[in-house]
């Protein structure tokens, strides 16, 4: 080639290029806002860390649960607001009893390769998910969704056949449960109940997930799988659904550290991060069409122990009371944290779906009232300068936890005179030390498994397993029984924190707030979806 | 010196064993284990888990289970923090990272660390050892976890010269950060250590006959000081070596690159037993390995040593 021609060809192929790329950007734009769309579709996120599993039977962190509603899909999807809206399912009818639950499925649901997603498949991952050989984690999600025989599946004691799920025909699916549940469609989102492709699963056994040999029936096909480091997933040409989704390639990153995490962001690396503790007023005001705080579903609480047996100064309901009016929750809120969360004097979040935030006494008190309260009431219990109260309290490792206990303790010593011993924990020297009631007060976080305040307060409840305070009261799990059943179960929840305001078994202190940088450009993000619970296909990259 | 080999060996084995067995017994009296979280598990749903690994075993069978199956299959089992993975894949997948990253930077710190180390050791006094010895000072005290994101915030984020992190499938741009984060360290030992072994090297007899008889200075170097100056340095890179090549958690950390280190660091944190122990068996073999190998190259070097 001569360099006339070789220009020539050059300049043609630049040409060419130029003008397909004016043609993308000129025609693509948003179908439904009109906005015009950027060139290069491709999301890249943050991640802290691997997630155990992509197994939809298997999935148990919410890393995974985003990765694994990408790459399938089950009976339902949630929409910005968390709304229900058609998945594989197109409806359902529900039995007079409240028993029994029949989907009708959409006849044009394909897997990857192109066989159609049948009831069949259903009937498969569920089964999968609650059989003992399969042994996950999370198979007691199965159990929580009440199906029929499923906790007796799960013990081993009967054939994972006997589950109360049937596929009637290819596009009717039936699931029978052991008692009413109001929410059991709500709780069809999760990654748990999402569908696997049989032939697949029993060909490779565990390598099924590796991108070679995945099947999957959702927006995205799985492309690229390498653990601590990357994560890449395509749109999938066989979704049903395809013509609407635009995001093109959907990368997920392993970066451990949220600072460098940060400075990748800030080149342009990454479209979303989260904000590093304590940097959320800086950064928007610096960045304020990119730094965003909404409300995450967590609790964030202080737990006494209350075993027959631990120390009996904090046995008194008044010095645990008292230990409570003295933290000056605003300033941990707004001064340690500052990252948009909430002071907390409830255990539920405040945002949970259908609760409304009962009048706790506590909560329209100002601090000084507080405070001379705490003084009075830690003095009748008969602890004063003459006679401190001690308290030993334990955190795990972690920058954060470690700011809010020393501000609470400081604010314990200066109020009421309390000397404080701190002590962190690693993590799982910490869960071990709880729950075998090796401490006096503990720190503890709550995320809501579901958006019904329940998921909060059952842990309240006098046998559950998560109630490591051993906090036992028959009232309160009266109170949670009935409102399981109950049509408007708000009076026993306004009752139920009552009895922790007043019994203080644990102090709540603040509701999370998720803090994160999304790039100025990236649309479709579900600030409103309390649970967080967002899908690629819903994004979009609009043209700068 | 064959024998010497064999016998090495035949000690590395037991060696092993024990190394095995502490492990494991170490790691079973930690506090926790893989399968508790915040939300402890039913106990129906955990005794499904256990039966799955053979946790259910008394201890001292999942013990020779597990000796035999390494011994015979090279099997480390399945991570049971990463479900999707054995503990065979989480090491193909993260120690050919963590070695080349890890060569490169041995490369480096050796030729920039022995460089350093001859001309400052040859210009004694002289503005060429102060800046040397100022380098490797300045090497020395600098920790990489304060330089990892020194690099990023001037390549990355000023410069924009250099990707923040990730590896590729090891392109050369990811590979230049975690290089310079982690043989600066190295470097500047080796180039202390060279530095006063050559200036002890330059002080003896052999070296004041060679130059009487009239030997030009760079053959005297090159020739006769070289081999001697080495002895020190090389029984420090060996386990250096080893260092390197199994992995930093802070360049795995800092810039992403899913190395073995921080499968390492993650599988103690969350108690991936058969990952711990299957990284802990990688890190003590190659140990031995280039312990061993230290040994016979210092035979190799100097004839006065002999086995």
């Amino acid at each position: 080639m001569t360099l006339k021609k070789r220009l020539l060809a050059t300049t043609a192929a630049v040409l060419v290029a130029t003008a397909g790329a004016v043609f993308a950007d000129a025609h693509a734009t948003h179908p439904v806002t009109g906005e015009a769309l950027a060139s290069d579709q491709t999301f890249t996120y943050r991640v802290g860390d691997e997630s155990p599993s992509i197994d939809p039977g298997l999935v148990e962190d919410v890393d995974g649960a985003a990765v694994v509603r990408d790459l399938f899909e089950g009976l339902y999807n949630q929409d910005a607001a968390g709304n229900l809206v058609p998945g594989v399912a197109l409806s359902h009818a529900v039995s007079d009893d409240g028993l029994i639950y029949t989907f009708t499925l959409r006849d044009n649901a394909m897997w990857s390769n192109g066989d159609t997603v049948t009831a069949g498949d259903f009937v498969y991952a569920w089964q999968r998910a609650a059989s003992p050989a399969l042994a996950s984690p999370y198979s007691w999600y199965i159990e929580l969704m009440s199906i029929e025989n499923g906790a007796a599946v799960i013990a081993g004691d009967m054939e994972p056949s006997t589950l109360g799920v049937t596929a009637i025909d290819d596009t009717t699916l039936e699931v029978r449960l052991s008692q009413p549940l109001p929410y059991f469609p709500q709780m069809l989102t999760h990654g748990t109940t999402f569908p696997v492709h049989q032939a697949t699963v029993e060909e490779f056994g565990n390598d099924w997930v590796l991108p070679e040999n995945m099947v999957s029936n959702g927006a995205y096909v799985l492309t690229e799988f390498v653990p601590q480091e990357r994560l890449v997933r395509e749109r999938n040409p066989m979704y049903w659904d395809n013509d609407n989704t635009i995001i093109e390639r959907v990368v997920k990153l392993v970066v451990p550290d949220e600072n460098v995490a940060l400075t990748r962001y800030l080149a342009g690396e990454l479209d979303m991060t989260d904000v590093p503790a304590g940097q959320f007023p800086r950064l928007s005001a610096q960045y304020p069409d990119q730094a965003v705080s909404v409300p995450e579903a967590c609790s964030y609480y202080y737990m006494f122990n209350l075993r027959d047996g631990a120390s009996p100064e904090i046995q008194d309901p008044n010095v645990r009371k008292a230990l409570s009016l003295a933290i000056d929750r605003d300033i941990i809120v707004n001064n340690v944290l500052a990252g948009g969360q909430k002071a907390a004097y409830t255990f539920t979040h405040w945002a949970t779906a259908g609760f409304e935030t009962p009048d706790i006494p506590m909560a329209t008190m100002t601090q000084a009232d507080r405070n001379a309260m705490a003084v009075e009431l830690l003095t009748e219990a008969g602890y004063g300068s003459d006679n401190p109260l001690s308290i030993d309290l334990v955190y795990n490792t972690n920058d954060s936890h470690r700011s809010v206990a020393i501000a609470i303790s400081q604010m314990w010593k200066q109020t009421l005179g309390v000397d404080t011993t701190l002590a962190n924990q690693e993590w799982q020297t910490f869960l071990e030390a709880r729950s075998n009631g090796d401490f006096e007060v503990a720190r503890g976080g709550w995320c809501a498994d579901y958006n019904e305040a329940s998921t909060f307060l059952d842990l309240m409840q006098s046998e559950s397993g998560y109630n490591d305070s051993r906090y036992v009261n028959a009232e309160v799990d009266a109170l949670l029984a009935e409102a399981k059943t109950s049509a408007n179960p708000q009076a026993n929840y306004d009752r139920v924190e009552e009895f922790i305001a007043q019994d203080t078994p644990i102090i709540p202190i603040y509701h999370y707030a998720a803090v994160d940088m999304f790039a100025e450009n990236l649309e479709g993000w579900p600030y409103e979806n309390f649970e967080q619970t967002w899908y690629s296909k819903d994004l979009y990259k609009i043209a700068e | 010196m064959l024998s010497f080999v064999f016998r090495r060996l035949a000690v590395a084995v037991p060696t092993l064993l024990i190394l095995v067995v502490l492990s494991f017994v170490l790691m079973y009296a930690a506090p926790g284990g893989p399968f508790n979280s915040e939300r402890p598990l039913p106990p129906e749903v955990l005794a499904n888990i256990e039966a799955k690994y053979g946790l259910d075993q008394p201890f001292w069978k999942q013990i020779v289970n597990y000796v035999s199956g390494v011994v015979t299959g090279f099997d480390f089992g399945p991570s049971f923090q990463y479900k999707d993975r054995s503990v065979n894949d989480v090491i193909a997948q993260g120690f050919p990272v963590t070695l080349t990253y890890g060569f490169w930077s041995f490369v480096v710190a050796v030729t920039v660390g022995v460089s350093l180390g001859v001309a400052a050791a040859i210009k004694q006094n002289s503005w060429v050892d102060y800046f040397a010895v100022g380098v490797s000072i300045g090497a020395q005290v600098l920790p990489n976890f304060v330089m990892a994101p020194l690099l990023l915030l001037v390549f990355t984020l000023w410069l924009g010269w250099l990707p923040g992190g990730g590896w590729n499938g090891g392109q050369w741009q990811f590979l230049i950060m975690p290089v310079i984060a982690l043989s600066t360290s190295y470097m500047a030992s080796i180039a202390r250590i060279t530095r006063s072994s050559m200036l002890e090297v330059l002080n003896t007899n052999f070296i004041r006959t060679a130059r009487a008889k009239g030997l030009p200075m760079r053959r005297v170097i090159w020739k006769h000081a070289m081999k001697p100056t080495m002895l020190p340095v090389l029984s420090y890179l060996g386990p250096a070596f080893v260092g390197m090549i199994t992995g930093s958690v802070i360049i795995d950390v800092f810039f992403s690159t899913g190395g073995i280190g921080q499968f390492f660091v993650n599988s103690a944190f969350n108690r991936d037993y058969s990952v711990i122990m299957g990284i802990t068996i990688l890190v003590g073999t190659l140990t031995i390995l280039f312990n061993l190998l230290v040994d016979v190259l210092y035979a190799w070097i100097d004839p006065k040593i002999r086995y």
